[in-house]
């Protein structure tokens, strides 16, 4: 008898439990909170879309990252439409019309907007809308991460296994992803390095510190903890921070959603709402 | 044996009566009202406990203060009475304390003056972002309730203003007892040593420290204690609230 006769019959695809019901809820119901909240940011920023670093900020200091009008001394490009230009330190360019929604001002031409709204929906409506997926998105954070320290799975699905973290695996894991190739068979079973390691970032540090910075502009929570001012650096530092782990969350979520077409849409959509996951068999094996 | 009661089938259907519940409610088009009241009850129960000391908002040195404090809101009041009030020094204006006390009160300007003041340097924070550091002198607004003496039904603080905003209603706003007489709540006549200005809200503006800039009403020419809020405007307890949904309670 041949040697592959005597294997037992295996298929080509095995398809095994991965994500329990817990996960699949709190991925989606965290995935509608952020797409709340970096909306509604974005408007809230738009009205003021200046950025400092420090305790004070306003229209009469210098920002460090800023949509002004290309007019000096012109206005605000949110509530007065104006050609744009964004400010990075003291380099300036002109951004009228590359970034972002365009707006028809009629007179006053093409201005930009990060995220346009109906007049109908209020800035103060967009702060309120901020605060409801703000609190959605943070207990469903702070529930998982009982989940996953109380069940285990912290280690079990997100922290590297020894195996991965060997100098051979590791170069395995970064030609992979710059081949763009996803893992097969046994790899397949758990998540690769990167993949553990973006998630770790965001759970455990991203979120955290976007809670935390946003926390930082709270009248009453300062009063409570003072603290906060120290830790970033000032009001208007914790408000930078905040927008730029913002433009980080959505990076993330844009690699993350790109990855699924590289590891295969339907099976990757699908484990996240069903939970069953098709594991690939490694060819000869 | 099989159990008919297992945990999954305990925590499913408390989940499908929960969906169950929130889809009632979105049919009936009450969902999002819901969510953003549930969300304003749990910020609020939240930083109550967190002040429940009355921890002080941070004060800084005179060196901190801002050279160029921005303007917003009403600017210059318009009509027949401010101007009149303006341009006559505010001597023929007098802050009224009324409603649910037992002490209605008038003071004029001197009056408030002649009170223990309290004096303080701390930060505006505008909801649109930015902030700046003044320094504010005036009337702790616990002092002057306790001279008014409200009655037991009182809940709420309302500022009646004298500027009118282009949809032709007074501005106002409103707090409640609770930041109404923590220390650093002010009415403030004095801004970085100066009698305060007309854009800054001259004769007296309110400084509420706790919570952020549209909550600090200027042109303040009455002060009533209520206790309930639906009376007012379309009932949201401002100006800002009633034209643009802003959060009342605006401790974030």
């Amino acid at each position: 008898m041949s040697a592959v006769a005597e294997r037992p019959a295996v298929t080509l695809r095995e398809r095994v439990y991965r994500h329990p019901l817990s996960v699949r809820l709190w991925h989606w119901v965290t995935a509608g909170a952020v797409v709340g909240l970096v909306f509604t940011g974005f408007n809230i920023l738009n009205i003021h879309p200046r950025l400092y670093w420090g305790e004070v900020g306003n229209a009469h200091t210098t920002p460090i990252i800023a949509l002004e009008s290309t007019e000096p001394g012109g206005p605000r490009p949110a509530t007065h439409p104006a050609p744009t230009a964004l400010r990075l330190g003291s380099h300036r360019w002109n951004v009228t019309g590359h970034v972002g929604i365009l707006q028809d001002a009629g007179e006053d031409g093409l201005y930009f907007m990060i995220v346009s709204t109906p007049d109908s929906w209020h800035f103060g409506g967009m702060r309120a809308w901020h605060f409801v997926f703000a609190w959605i998105l943070f207990l469903a954070w702070a529930c998982y991460c009982i989940y996953l320290l109380l069940g285990g799975r912290l280690k079990r699905t997100l922290l590297p296994s020894a195996r991965q973290v060997t100098v051979r695996a590791v170069v395995q894991d970064l030609w992979d992803h710059l081949r763009l190739r996803a893992a097969r068979g046994e790899a397949a079973r758990q998540y690769n390095l990167l993949q553990k390691l973006s998630y770790l970032i965001v759970i455990f540090a991203l979120v955290p510190l976007m809670v935390l910075t946003g926390l930082t502009m709270s009248n009453s929570v300062t009063a409570r903890f003072p603290e906060l001012y120290t830790l970033f650096g000032g009001r208007q530092s914790a408000r930078t921070i905040h927008a730029l782990c913002a433009v980080a969350l959505c990076l993330f979520a844009l690699v993350h959603i790109a990855q699924l077409f590289v590891a295969g849409f339907v099976n990757e959509v699908r484990s996240m709402i069903t939970g069953y996951f098709d594991i690939q068999r490694e060819p000869g094996k | 044996m099989t159990r008919l009661v297992t945990r999954r089938t305990v925590l499913v259907g408390a989940g499908a009566a929960a969906v169950g519940l929130i889809g009632i409610d979105a049919l009936r088009g009450r969902l999002p009202e819901h969510m953003l009241s549930a969300s304003q009850s749990l910020t609020t129960h939240t930083q109550r406990i967190l002040l429940r000391r009355r921890p002080l908002v941070r004060e800084f040195s005179p060196a901190d203060i801002s050279a160029m404090f921005p303007t917003n809101g009403t600017t210059q009041p318009i009509g027949d009475i401010y101007p009149r009030l303006a341009a006559g020094g505010f001597r023929d204006w007098a802050l009224r304390i009324d409603g649910l006390v037992g002490t209605p009160l008038s003071l004029s300007l001197p009056q408030l003056q002649a009170l223990d003041a309290r004096t303080q340097i701390t930060m505006h924070n505008c909801d649109e972002g930015w902030n700046a550091i003044a320094q504010w002198k005036g009337v702790p607004l616990g002092h002057l309730l306790r001279l008014a003496a409200p009655t037991r039904r009182a809940q709420y603080v309302v500022f009646h203003c004298m500027d009118k905003r282009e949809d032709g209603q007074h501005y106002y706003e409103s707090i409640d007892l609770f930041d109404a007489f923590h220390p650093q709540t002010i009415l403030a006549y004095e801004m970085n040593g100066q009698p305060l200005a007309v854009a800054y809200g001259a004769p007296l503006r309110l400084r509420v420290e706790t919570q952020i800039g549209y909550k600090n009403a200027k042109y303040i020419g009455r002060i009533e204690l209520v206790d309930r809020l639906d009376q007012f405007g379309k009932g949201r307890g401002g100006w800002w609230e009633d034209s643009d949904n802003a959060v009342w309670y605006a401790g974030q």
